[in-house]
């Protein structure tokens, strides 16, 4: 569906992003990550063919973006960062509007724009100017004028920035029951949020693609298997001790104690075993009362930090 | 492209903007109109534009100055340059529609051909003929200033551009006269005798283009720079 090749993006000297290159299937939601100023913003500006690459090809749906812009600008629903609108229009009009500069047939216009209005929730509002409406509003009606043209791929940069946790969850099932229909591309500096809707993440950093993978596999690369923390009430402090007992155990840290006088602890095996059954046996023989055992669980935020870092250093 | 014009048409209409430039004009032509018919005690309705040309010399910004600025600094412009409409075609409809608010604004001066006509005889085709001219003029200086909206973000930096130069090709004439065909304003003057004068009307047609297709240039040359 998308296939972007050895994309370079220079600003004189300065280099936005640099020979980036992935390709990206009929269905999928992918999200873009990465810090500010990563290169997300401009990465999506050249698949929406709004900025050109200096070099490198993308190809929108068999489309390249500089020789057939008109017809691959017509597979694309794009809602830019900050949700830029014509604030003195209604909604209703400004939707009409991007129906008539995406070339809608004029036949099923109206039926077409009644749909997309019902189903961004609009339906309330659509007689008011844009002007007048809430941040979450604009955001919907902005999605709206994405989603005119029935277009095969969405873009959408930053799509849940500025709204309230109930807005969020909304558009985020909005999105997801977008993305049954459409090959989805969002952008996000919020984690949890691309690996609740994206079955691909594709992380940026500094104008470089540091990994593209599923969220799980991400997780998983990452993932220290073999760490457990646990939480005892321990007054003699025989938990130092048990590094003799468990000869797995390859280091044993202090993390907090608590007020109530229990501590956690991190304990790191050798290799990769579980350690969680030994532990509670042992600790069991040694009085030592497990209040609290878990292993280790990473998440795409430690992915992503680890692989930013990595990237920095 | 029809969508541009109908969108631009309801945005300065919902503005203030269209009221402004038409409110603006018809209350200083009023006013000229009033000074020369009494005056001089004339029924001429050509003369007038003379005076008109030069309140259209100072109010033209009004119209022009947002046209591309504005999109360009709310980010509105994503909306239409990702869109599979041709920048030529944004860049025209915006034109053609700052043309159409001058349009109305010129039918809107047929009243004082009316009120002359009450008294006197005026003369149609000369009258024509001086709409025709002005139109030319308006389009050329409607030209320029989208041309200058498409340089800047800031309104106020574009409209001082476009009122800056227009001054520039007024005066230009008193230094030299090697500049008397540089002056937009001048090439208007023969019209109001009621000459359709070709190289006058190929010049102004002549610039209207060539600054819509900088405007165009620019735009397009801005994809890889922005």
């Amino acid at each position: 569906m998308i296939e972007v090749k050895h994309v370079t993006k220079k600003y004189g000297k300065a280099v936005a992003v640099e020979d980036i290159s992935f390709s990206i299937k009929e269905g999928e939601i992918v999200g873009l990550l990465g810090p500010n100023g990563a290169g997300k913003s401009t990465t999506m500006n050249m698949l929406t063919g709004f900025i050109e690459q200096t070099e490198g090809d993308i190809i929108i749906d068999g489309y390249d973006m500089l020789k057939k812009p008109k017809k691959a600008k017509k597979e694309i629903g794009y809602m830019p960062e900050g949700v830029p609108l014509y604030t003195d229009l209604t909604v209703r009009e400004f939707v009409q509007y991007m129906a008539e500069i995406k070339q809608v047939d004029k036949k099923t216009r109206k039926e077409k724009i009644n749909q997309i209005i019902e189903k961004t929730g609009l339906k309330e509002v659509e007689k008011k100017l844009i002007k007048n409406l809430s941040r979450g509003y604009k955001q919907r009606v902005s999605m709206a004028g994405a989603l005119v043209g029935t277009p095969k791929i969405l873009i959408l940069d930053e799509p849940t920035v500025g709204l309230d946790p109930k807005q969020i969850t909304e558009i985020r099932s909005l999105i997801k029951e977008l993305g049954k229909t459409h090959t989805v591309i969002l952008s996000s500096h919020i984690l949890s949020e691309v690996s609740q809707i994206c079955n691909k993440v594709i992380i940026i950093n500094k104008g470089k693609i540091v990994a593209i993978d599923t969220p799980e596999n991400l997780e998983n690369k990452v993932s220290n298997n073999n760490c457990v923390y646990v939480t005892v009430e321990d007054p003699e402090n025989k938990v130092n001790n048990m590094k003799d007992k468990i000869k797995d155990i390859k280091k044993l840290e202090l993390i907090t104690e608590n007020e109530d006088g229990t501590k956690q602890y991190m304990i790191e095996a050798q290799g990769d075993i579980d350690l969680r059954k030994n532990i509670f046996s042992e600790f069991a023989k040694e009085n030592i009362t497990i209040f609290e055992l878990k292993k280790a669980d990473s998440t795409l935020e430690d992915a992503f930090m680890k692989l930013i870092e990595g990237g920095n250093k | 492209m029809w969508a541009v014009i109908k969108k631009e048409i309801k945005s300065y209409f919902y503005s203030p903007i269209g009221y402004v430039f038409i409110g603006l004009f018809l209350l200083m032509f009023s006013i000229f109109f009033y000074t020369d018919v009494f005056n001089y005690q004339s029924t001429n309705f050509e003369y007038i534009f003379y005076s008109g040309a030069t309140i259209l010399t100072f109010i033209t910004p009004i119209l022009t100055m947002r046209t591309i600025a504005e999109e360009r600094k709310t980010g509105t412009e994503q909306l239409i340059l990702t869109s599979p409409l041709n920048i030529t075609k944004v860049v025209i409809g915006k034109f053609i529609a700052a043309t159409l608010i001058v349009i109305i604004t010129e039918a809107c001066t047929f009243l004082y051909f009316a009120i002359l006509s009450f008294f006197g005889t005026p003369h149609i085709t000369t009258a024509l003929v001086t709409l025709l001219g002005f139109l030319l003029l308006a389009m050329s200086y409607i030209s320029f200033g989208i041309l200058a909206s498409s340089l800047t973000e800031n309104q106020i930096i574009a409209g001082v551009i476009t009122i800056g130069f227009f001054i520039l090709t007024w005066f230009l004439p008193q230094f030299s006269n090697i500049f008397t065909n540089f002056s937009l304003i001048n090439l208007f003057s023969k019209f109001p005798t009621g000459q359709i004068d070709i190289a006058d009307t190929v010049t102004f047609i002549t610039f209207t283009i060539a600054c819509l297709l900088l405007t165009v240039i620019f735009m397009q040359r801005r994809k890889s720079v922005r």
